[in-house]
């Protein structure tokens, strides 16, 4: 670039500033949007890909082929005992169990909560997993060892090499003992599923009834292979080894009903388990989408803004060539112009993203960060993103306007607009960007009425003063456990308690019981254990018969054998697919279809405890008169905070070695909510910035238009036009674009929402006023971004317009 | 049936005061056909876009028939120039998306008082001119000539009873200079008051009246000896 191509660039630049900010603010803002999007949607795709040989490790899953149960589908669990089946039958096999189990470790007197895991002495095979200090694989040898993260040494040693050969006191799996800190691993990133800050040997559990069989799902399973050709035999050998195996559980062919599959464990971040919809790989793909759109919209507008500029200046290339400048000194001149007028957006694009990314953390519960060099840097995609726009920007004045003949262009007594094709193009591009402006405000309001419409709709109980006390399961001691029970029971603010295994965000356990007689399909059914109180606490709507309690036998089924006859309650879905439509009909009936008898002495109404995406099981529910098990919910009137405290303080008075878990129901339901909530504000702060980005273009092309137009208002003017009919003559002229874009945007809006609306089982209709509202809405945008410059023409004096050149 | 008193415009900007026009009285009678002459600069043009209501005077009174133009609100203005007046530029000023065709029924595009076949009186005005086998053509298409005369054309098709040429020889040769005055002359022969500005001393004499300006005045004015 020479001297004067550069003081050309300035000059043009400074002079039409507020252009200029506009033109190169808009690329700047839409380069950010796709940056931001890009950094999630790398950060969603890059699970597990920090860890060496990734590729070789996969996650084994339980597929649970019996279609339509509340277990169909693939898990990322499997029995305790599948490895070592697979040692047997698969020699040399290469894997690894990890089981959550979770630790308290105890430090003067207070009990504090880690993330422990329980891994096989073989971990260090499958897992390379990177060491601070000590050595993992030797520690994992000896039961007696943990293995901690960096954060944990630093926090209870102050460091990782004064942490090796430390003991810690640490409840595992119920039992207090001392371990002993044999190694510290690297921090896992926050891009891991496998989120443990400790690990330690994973016992030999073969007496445990559960442990070989099949269909459950207690821990997972990792395997290693060297090469996919080996992992793609291994999978084409699982059928016949699980009919070889699980024949107890399972008619045979074993296979049809269950199998086990291998996963990259690079997918298993993204991967939906058994019945989940597919969201996450889905708000992963929206998101991306937007980014790239909102990227296309902001260089479809630079382009669109920077070429119909350059048609103004073709007067300045029609002298310089009278002047003798040769046609590619020219297309020089023009390319490097628009290149670097490009980077300098690229430049302020990063900037805007370092500025905004800690806020966009924060309203997405992200940890993203931006790597300028290297592998993962965004300078060198950022120079080929501006060689690219800044070509395609350059181009058009390069190559169109250097070809013009330089005798027409001076002739006419008006800037050359690319004719009528011209406009076609910039009306065309208009709607392109609207269409996707309108697509992305319908979008928005969809996504927040159905978020909100979650936040908001009846489950079926009142999610609103409930505290659920997780770590019940913790209390051993039988004693104790009554101790704590009647403490909290006994809490002021607290109007009914109960125990249950099944609870708002899920429970201790998932029962599910498939009945089938005869040749007819099995029925499932989720099975609840509650305790007295459960409907009262919840506030269920009781619709026909009674609750359980211990006064009638066969209530409580502590002493009763599960063939032995029982009372139980469902909810109005198990009543249906029973075959009543009334709750009074089912009273009195058995549940039949081959389950033991059960009677139905109740009909409560559905309540919907998980994911609002998972349709709500047909369900029943039995009664324990002292539950042992379970999680315990508290219905309290009050500040939730108050409640918690006291609960806290009551739990502690009794049971203090042992670490207090509790949370109330609006926060255990938050964890259905958060990731569609989080990909909302996303989208929303997308579209939100792509149709400023729009709205920016339209100024700029309207700006342009009017100023190309002002001779012509002259002569509007003195053919007898009124200031009334200029003003509709250029908002006129972006009206058509705009109504195209809704014809456009319409059909694409409603299908992308409906596709996405599918994924829920509790979900709002699609509704006219979101796409009305979000047309009127861009209407009124279009209008007002334009007005201001149409009035302003509109009373320019018609002998200074015509003097206008 | 146009009488300017006293007028005056003078033009302030960045604290330069320029009068254009000083001391103005002028009276034009139904079919007559006026031509301004004087040096550049003098405020020609100022007089004919003050006679068309697309510049306002500083001061004084503009009488057409009846109406006080002077008290007449924008709006008003702009209804009176669709249906009163017709204008001739010297750079033509067509619009160039717009085909001859197009151009010339702009004409009558604001004109809400003409009802029936505007179509026709557009091929009309067209015919009149001799540009009609041009009508879809692009002005840029066609020669200075050519693009002048459908300007005029643009000017007629409402039938205005004034008509005003602001140099319409100025950027034409010769022949087509002769072309564009007998036209004009023609015009006012069926009856149309033209007021028209020219550097041309023959294209002056055409006219039936010749005022010289000199520096924003009227200095002098005579009639053509028939
Ligand atoms: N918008 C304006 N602002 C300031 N001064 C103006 C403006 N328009 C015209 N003038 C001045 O008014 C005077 C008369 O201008 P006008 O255009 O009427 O001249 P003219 O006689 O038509 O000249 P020419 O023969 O060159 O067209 C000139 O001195 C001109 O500089
Ligand atoms: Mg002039």
């Amino acid at each position: 670039m020479n001297r004067f191509a550069l003081l050309s660039l300035y000059r043009s630049l400074t002079r039409h500033k507020l252009y200029a900010a506009l033109n190169i603010g808009g690329l700047a803002v839409g380069i950010a949007v796709f940056l931001v999007l890009g950094l999630y949607v790398r950060f969603e795709t890059s699970y597990e890909t920090w860890l060496p040989h990734y590729d070789e490790v996969y996650l084994v899953q339980t597929d649970s082929r019996v279609p339509d149960q509340p277990f169909s589908g693939r898990h990322h669990w499997t029995m305790g005992g599948l490895l070592e089946q697979l040692r047997e039958d698969f020699p040399g096999i290469v894997g690894t169990r990890i089981e959550p189990m979770g630790a308290s470790i105890i430090q003067d007197g207070v009990a504090v909560n880690e993330d422990l895991k329980r891994a096989d002495d073989t971990f260090f095979d499958v897992f390379d997993l990177p060491m601070a200090a000590g050595e993992g694989r030797r520690a994992l040898a000896d039961p007696g060892n943990v293995l901690i993260s960096q954060s944990v040494a630093e926090r209870f040693f102050g460091s990782s090499d004064t942490a090796i050969g430390q003991t810690m006191t640490a409840t595992i799996d119920h039992e207090t003992r001392s371990v002993r800190v044999a190694g510290v691993f690297v921090d896992l990133p926050p891009n891991s599923e496998l989120e443990f800050t400790m690990l330690t040997r994973l016992p030999d559990d073969a007496d445990s009834p559960w442990w070989s069989n099949w269909g459950s799902t207690s821990l997972q399973t990792f395997l290693r292979f060297s090469n996919r050709e080996d992992a793609r035999q291994f999978e084409a050998a699982t059928n016949a080894f699980v009919n070889r195996r699980a024949t107890d559980n399972y008619e045979a062919p074993a296979s049809d009903q269950i199998g086990i599959n291998l996963l990259p464990i690079a997918d298993w971040h993204l991967t939906p388990e058994g019945r989940e919809p597919d969201s996450r790989r889905q708000s992963v793909a929206t998101l991306g989408i937007v980014g790239l759109l909102t990227l296309l919209i902001a260089i479809v507008n630079y382009v669109n803004l920077a070429t119909s500029r350059a048609a103004l200046r073709a007067r300045e290339v029609a002298m310089r060539k009278v002047l003798g400048a040769d046609r590619a000194a020219l297309i020089r001149q023009f390319l490097t112009e628009a290149i670097a007028t490009v980077a300098i957006a690229g430049l302020l694009a990063l900037i805007i993203v370092e500025l905004t990314l800690p806020f966009i953390n924060a309203a997405g519960g992200l940890e993203l960060s931006i790597a300028y060099l290297g592998g993962d840097g965004v300078v060198v995609p950022l120079i080929l993103l501006s060689l690219v726009i800044g070509l395609i920007a350059g181009a058009y004045p390069a190559f169109l306007l250097s070809r013009y003949p330089a005798a027409s262009v001076l002739a006419s007594a008006k800037a050359p607009g690319g004719g009528r094709a011209g406009t076609r193009t910039r009306q065309a591009l208009v709607a392109v960007q609207f269409a996707l402006a309108i697509a992305f405000m319908i979008g928005t309001a969809v996504l927040f009425a159905q978020t909100q419409h979650l936040r908001d709709s009846d489950l079926g109980f009142d999610r609103e003063g409930l505290l659920l006390v997780r770590s019940m399961y913790l209390l051993d001691d039988e004693a104790q456990r009554r101790a704590v029970q009647s403490r909290l029971e006994a809490l002021p603010s607290v109007r009914f308690a109960s125990m249950s295994d099944g609870v708002v965000g899920g429970g201790t356990s998932t029962n599910v019981d498939s009945f089938a007689e005869g040749g007819s399909p099995p029925i499932s059914m989720r099975r609840i254990a509650i305790g007295p109180a459960f409907f009262e606490t919840y506030g269920t709507r009781l619709l026909a018969g009674r609750y359980l309690d211990a006064q009638h036998g066969m209530d409580d089924a502590t002493s009763l054998e599960w063939e032995e006859p029982q009372n139980v309650v469902i909810n109005t879905l198990l009543m249906r697919s029973l075959g009543y439509s009334d709750p009074a009909e089912a009273i009195g009936k058995q549940i039949g279809r081959g389950a033991p008898p059960r009677t139905i002495v109740g009909v409560v109404n559905d309540m919907r405890f998980l994911s609002p995406r998972e349709p709500v099981d047909p369900t029943y529910y039995t009664y324990y008169e002292e539950p042992k098990y379970g999680v315990m919910t508290l219905r309290f009137t009050g500040d939730p905070r108050v409640t918690t405290e006291r609960a806290r303080e009551a739990w502690t008075s009794v049971a203090g070695e042992i670490p207090f878990e509790a949370e109330t129901g609006t926060e255990s339901l938050q964890e259905f909510y958060e990731d569609d909530e989080r990909a909302t504000r996303l989208f929303a702060i997308g579209a939100g910035l792509a149709v400023l980005i729009g709205m920016v273009g339209l100024w700029g092309l309207a700006s342009f238009n009017t100023a190309r137009r002002v001779k012509e208002i002259g002569i509007r003017k003195s053919l007898g036009a009124s200031a009334t009919d200029i003003v509709k003559l250029l908002v006129g002229q972006f009206m058509r674009p705009v109504l195209i874009a809704n014809i456009i945007a319409w059909p694409l809006a409603y299908w992308a929402m409906r596709t996405w609306l599918a994924g829920f089982d509790d979900r709002i209709e699609l509704s006219p006023v979101h796409f009305i509202g979000a047309s009127l809405i861009a209407i009124a945008i279009a209008v007002l971004t334009v007005l201001g410059q149409s009035l302003r023409a509109s009373r320019t004096a018609p002998s200074w317009a015509l003097r206008h050149d | 049936m146009i009488k300017l008193e006293n007028i005056e415009r003078r033009y302030i900007s960045d604290e330069v005061e320029t009068t254009a026009l000083l001391d103005v009285n002028l009276a034009v009678a139904s079919g007559e056909f006026l031509a301004i002459m004087g040096p550049s600069g003098c405020g020609k043009s100022t007089l004919l876009n003050t006679l068309g209501t697309i510049d306002r005077p500083t001061s004084g009174q503009y009488w057409f028939g009846d109406t006080d133009l002077a008290a007449m609100g924008e709006k008003d203005l702009a209804k009176f120039r669709a249906a009163e007046l017709g204008f001739v530029f010297q750079s033509f000023n067509l619009i160039d998306e717009l085909t001859i065709q197009e151009n010339v029924a702009l004409g009558l595009a604001y004109r809400k008082d003409v009802a029936g076949n505007k179509a026709e009186r557009v091929a009309a005005a067209m015919d009149t001119v001799g540009i009609a086998h041009r009508a879809r053509h692009f002005p840029h298409q066609l020669s200075g000539g050519q693009q002048q005369r459908a300007a005029i054309a643009r000017a007629i098709v409402g039938q205005p009873k004034l008509i005003l040429a602001d140099e319409p020889t100025g950027n034409l040769d010769t022949a087509n200079g002769e072309q564009v005055m007998n036209i004009l002359t023609a015009l006012n022969d069926d009856g149309a008051t033209i007021v028209m500005v020219t550097h041309s001393p023959s294209h002056a004499d055409m006219a039936k009246r010749r005022i010289d300006m000199l520096d924003g005045r009227i200095v002098a004015s005579a009639m053509r000896a028939i």
